[in-house]
């Protein structure tokens, strides 16, 4: 019953890198995001076009392609406020999407930015949004590789300063609560990056692969949407359509998302939500020691729980006790051993298959087996967030498509975790992730996930539960934390759910704002000056 | 405007239609409800944000007056009523019908005047908002309640009232047992319930204003102007 639509093809020189590569992916472990405050809009569109020529594209690097894969990478996103700054007329402001104008302060009610998430707790510099206009985001590859981009952004800011300043105010671990910078990076194990974050799972799994992107076909599986098809197989999914991450082109409702106008100044953009996210890890594994003791499989496994993946990965679904996911962890090491040992030839291509398959285990799943929730509980992270079919709650056919209520609630995740945890008990100090999360429209993308999946339940029949990892637990007046979560036992049997009660709030905002992420050619109509709607 | 009550939001569509393409909704709707047809009501029991749905055709003469002295109107068409009580905001609402069950609301809608279809979406919107009449006055017995957290308390009710006088005289080990049994059966069922998320930023502000000036009102003790005029009646 699905729409298959037509082949898509993107021109990739246009599309801002960040949008169809997650840069951790190709080994850039290392980060920095700056922030710029225009005062004047001549030297600020001076800048922006300055920028323009050096910002990172989609186009594919490496095998098979003319361009190599830089040392880092620099990527631009501007803020409601910064777009008038940089002159662009108001029949063109009005035509952006209005969550985007009032920016991410303003709709804090609806992300439940509440108590300790307030803006009165964010990094000084979130705290004055009419100033923040551009956004900077480098990656690289190492450190050296960071300090030479910055050094390059520094000195074109130096070029423009009668109109564009780096604005301050980012905490820092030192307890500085006045860098110029936000830095970012793969949390390392034994000197050697990692794709974990501050609570110990591994991050960075599972993303939407939608039509144009040049990426692998076999990355459909996991991260197209579902069809009615064995999910385990390439006939279990389809590739999302691109309006979903790119305006200026059909999305999932056979369509044109709005978009700016004129035309050329959305086409080939989107829009970005930039969060910096506190984890309190101390209270984290606090909870899960004292819990864990009571919970039948222990604390790895209440871990797991929460998170929908083992903290090695694997997706609970389908592996469900520790010792599955241990064993499905070693395979996977030995497969991945075998390629780099066999040497070129069919044994190769045939030790790459063999690994291939073993990896899209961690991807092509969904929750047609494990309705009930025994095997990843209904409330867990990632079945929350993408619930994968599952919102047809096993009646066949009761919708159109079986992923309908999850297609437009797909969200590209970029960014790395921040800070380094000192000790494992405490929650103070920085360590926590940089969040962002790309999409066609912030409304019905990000912030329904946020508001109706994240901090409510009512769409999985959980009445007001939260998400256990990220959701705004309150207190209660005795001071506990006020979240619940139902760990589902196998219906019938007789065995009891476990309840887990008194969570505390475990991630806290630090800041954030919506961008709007141009294309090349939009960054030189503004650069110009040269946007005009009529 | 009040479209919101507690956890539900009201939607009162209603659609122009030929008066004879009417008759064959009106067919419609019975069969639909017909137990053999039932299936393919499906989707809509599946969305359970869907707190109440129901459809209704009024002819031209079936529009009630205040009294005699309001004069009779002239109508040309006859209408389909649309009701509808949901959990959340009416994007949510109005993306999901059109997302989920796009089939089935062609087949109930598409003899309606300018039917746009339900996909595309953005046409479908502009459909429903050109339609809609908002709601004036709007009460929840349940503020805090959805209908799956009433469809739950009216499950674990049941279930305990059940248990206790089955259990009254049972062993301590046989109880743990009848217990872990009761929960098991009741494990989708134990959620917490509180009031509902923001809906709209306007809504929250309107009721914020509507909150602060009730407590003026109190400080002075006198009577506060109805905070709802206008718009549109659905009676
Ligand atoms: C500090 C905050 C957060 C932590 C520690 C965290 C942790 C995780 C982990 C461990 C995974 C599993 C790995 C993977 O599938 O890639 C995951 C997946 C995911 N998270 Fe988060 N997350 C955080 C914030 C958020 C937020 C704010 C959102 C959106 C509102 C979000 C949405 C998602 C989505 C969509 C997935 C992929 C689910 C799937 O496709 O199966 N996360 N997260």
């Amino acid at each position: 019953m699905s729409t298959p639509g037509s082949p898509v093809t993107l021109d990739l020189h246009d599309i801002q890198g960040n949008i169809v590569k997650a840069y951790s992916r190709y080994d850039y472990s290392h980060a920095r995001y700056v922030l710029f405050e225009i005062t004047d809009g001549q030297a600020g569109r001076g800048f922006i076009a300055t920028l323009a020529e050096r910002v990172t594209t989609s186009a594919p690097w490496g095998r098979g392609s003319t361009e190599e894969r830089p040392e880092s990478t620099l990527n631009v996103a501007l803020t409601f406020a910064g777009l008038r700054m940089l002159g662009l007329p108001q029949a063109s402001l009005l035509t952006f999407s209005p969550e985007f104008a009032t920016g991410m302060r303003g709709r804090g009610a609806i992300l439940g930015d509440d108590g300790p998430s307030g803006p009165e707790r964010w990094d000084p510099v979130w705290r004055k949004p009419h100033r923040i206009h551009v956004l900077i985001t480098i990656n690289g590859v190492s450190r050296d590789a960071i300090e030479t981009a910055y050094a390059f952004v520094t000195d074109i800011t130096g070029r423009y300063r009668a109109g564009v300043r780096c604005l301050t105010g980012h905490r820092d671990p030192e307890g500085r609560n006045d860098m110029p910078y936000q830095a970012a990076s793969a949390i390392e194990i034994d000197g050697k990056p990692t794709p974990k974050e501050h609570f110990g799972y591994t991050d960075g799994i599972g993303n939407p692969y939608f039509k144009g992107t040049g990426e692998h076909p076999e990355n459909v599986l996991g991260g197209g949407k579902v069809t009615r098809r064995d999910a385990t197989t390439r006939a279990g999914w389809e590739p999302l359509e691109t309006g979903e991450f790119l305006l200026g082109y059909k999305d999932e409702a056979q369509e044109f998302p709005e978009a700016p106008m004129p035309p050329l100044l959305g086409r080939n953009g989107t829009y970005m939500v930039y969060r910096k996210l506190h984890q309190n890890v101390g209270s984290f594994n606090r909870y899960l020691d004292a819990v864990g003791t009571e919970y039948p499989g222990g604390k790895e496994a209440l871990a797991a729980k929460f998170a929908g993946r083992w903290r090695n990965g694997a997706p609970v679904t389908t592996f469900p006790t520790e010792a599955e996911a241990e064993a499905f962890a070693q395979q996977w090491m030995a497969a991945k051993l075998k390629i780099q040992q066999t040497p070129k030839g069919p044994a190769r291509e045939e030790a790459k298959a063999a690994f291939a398959q073993l990896n899209a285990k961690f991807v092509a799943f969904d929750y047609s087996k494990d309705l009930p929730g025994a095997g990843c509980p209904v409330g867990a992270h990632i079945r929350r967030t993408n619930p994968r079919g599952s919102l047809e709650f096993g009646e066949a056919f009761a919708f159109d498509t079986r992923g309908a209520l999850t297609n437009r609630r797909r969200i590209l995740r970029r960014g790395l975790p921040y800070g380094s945890v000192v000790d494992p008990q405490d929650d103070t100090g920085e360590h926590g992730i940089v969040f962002m999360a790309l999409g066609a429209n912030i409304r019905r993308q990000f912030e329904f996930v946020q508001q109706q999946w994240v901090n409510y339940g009512n769409d999985f029949r959980l009445g007001n539960d939260r998400d256990p990892i990220i959701g705004n637990h309150g207190t209660t007046p005795e001071g506990k934390g006020d979240g619940r979560m139902t760990i589902e036992a196998e219906p019938g049997g007789g065995r009891p759910p476990f309840l887990c009660g008194g969570m505390p709030r475990f991630v806290e905002t630090r800041g954030g704002e919506y961008f709007f992420v141009p294309s090349i050619t939009a960054l030189r109509l503004i650069g110009e000056g040269m946007v005009d709607p009529t | 405007m009040p479209n919101i009550a507690g956890k539900a939001f009201a939607m009162n569509l209603i659609t122009p239609i030929e008066r004879w393409q009417a008759a064959f909704n009106k067919i419609q709707f019975w069969a639909i409800r017909q137990p053999i047809l039932s299936f393919s009501l499906r989707g809509l029991v599946t969305l359970s944000m869907i707190h109440y749905a129901r459809w209704a055709i009024v002819q031209p003469t079936e529009w009630p007056r205040l009294d005699e002295s309001q004069p009779k109107e002239k109508l040309h068409y006859a209408y389909q009523l649309f009701f509808s009580n949901f959990n959340g905001s009416w994007a949510q609402y109005v993306d999901s019908f059109s997302v989920a069950i796009p089939s089935g609301l062609n087949l109930l809608w598409f003899r309606n005047v300018g039917w746009p279809k339900a996909v595309p979406e953005q046409p479908f919107h502009r459909y429903v908002e050109h339609n809609e009449v908002w709601t004036s006055h709007y009460y929840s017995a349940y503020p805090m309640a959805a209908s799956n957290d009433v469809k739950s308390a009216q499950r674990v009710k049941q279930a305990l009232t059940s248990f206790a006088s089955r259990t009254k005289d049972m062993e301590a080990a046989a109880f743990e047992q009848a217990y872990n049994e009761l929960l098991n059966e009741l494990q989708a069922d134990l959620s917490q319930m509180a009031p509902t998320p923001i809906v709209s930023l306007a809504n929250a502000a309107v009721e914020e204003r509507m909150r602060q000036d009730a407590e003026a009102g109190d400080e002075q003790d006198s009577g506060r102007a109805p905070a709802m005029m206008g718009g549109s009646h659905a009676e």
